[in-house]
């Protein structure tokens, strides 16, 4: 298994698809990667000489993409700034409700995780006729 | 949709006025604005805002990292009841 840049270890699959288990790398990225570097994409993860491999690691630091680590920090600095400024976007997703304006009555069950049934909460002075 | 680049981001002129103001005199007074749909300007940072949410003001400082977000976004028009919370044993 070839590892790239760090921890990444591809499979026994074409290149162009292992290269897509690199966080911030997707199928176009990586045939973009690949079209620069001159590598068939048909070709096997392991059957990749070294300096292929160079070339690839090249190709992704030469074009100061952001991968892996780098880019989840970037993201949670995007986040951590959105909540700080107690923005309406920050707001929303400290609640961990959708960010951009859909229905929340119904649907919405991505960001709001699986439905938890509330039931009411009776009030105790209603019964002994004190409101 | 966002705005197009070519017309620039979008501020209330009497706020910038204002605020153009109270930097060359150099005075922080809270400005009360009902203008939600102003662009943060990076000349707004330090004061303080008065931002309408349709009901109350909701005070705003702004700071560096609010630059290019609306004055809008800081003052919810919508309060966020959970259940139980408008019960008359809560609310009195």
């Amino acid at each position: 298994m070839p590892r790239l840049l760090g921890v990444e270890i591809p499979a026994e699959k074409r290149i162009e698809a292992s290269l897509t288990y690199i966080f911030g790398i997707g199928s176009s990225a990586s045939k973009r990667i690949l079209d620069q570097t001159r590598i068939d994409p048909n070709l096997r993860a392991k059957d990749l000489t070294p300096q292929q491999i160079n070339d690839i690691i090249h190709a992704i630091t030469g074009n100061k993409m952001l991968i892996e680590g780098d880019l989840r920090r970037e993201l949670q600095g995007n986040l951590k700034r959105l909540q700080a400024i107690n923005c309406y976007r920050g707001i929303r997703h400290r609640r961990g409700l959708p960010v951009r304006g859909q229905r929340t009555s119904t649907n919405a069950r991505t960001r709001k995780g699986p439905r938890k049934t509330v039931g009411v909460i009776r009030n105790k002075d209603a019964k002994a006729g004190k409101v | 949709m966002g705005r197009s680049l070519k017309k620039g981001p979008f501020v209330e002129p009497y706020l910038l006025e204002k605020i153009d103001k109270m930097n060359n005199s150099g005075v922080k007074k809270p400005v009360k604005t009902w203008s939600r749909r102003s662009m943060v300007t990076p000349d707004f940072v330090g004061h303080t805002f008065m931002v309408h949410n349709g009901k109350t003001f909701t005070s705003v400082f702004v700071t560096e990292n609010m630059v290019g977000h609306k004055l809008g976004e800081f003052s919810p028009t919508r309060i966020f009841k959970k259940h139980g919370s408008h019960t008359a044993k809560v609310t009195k």
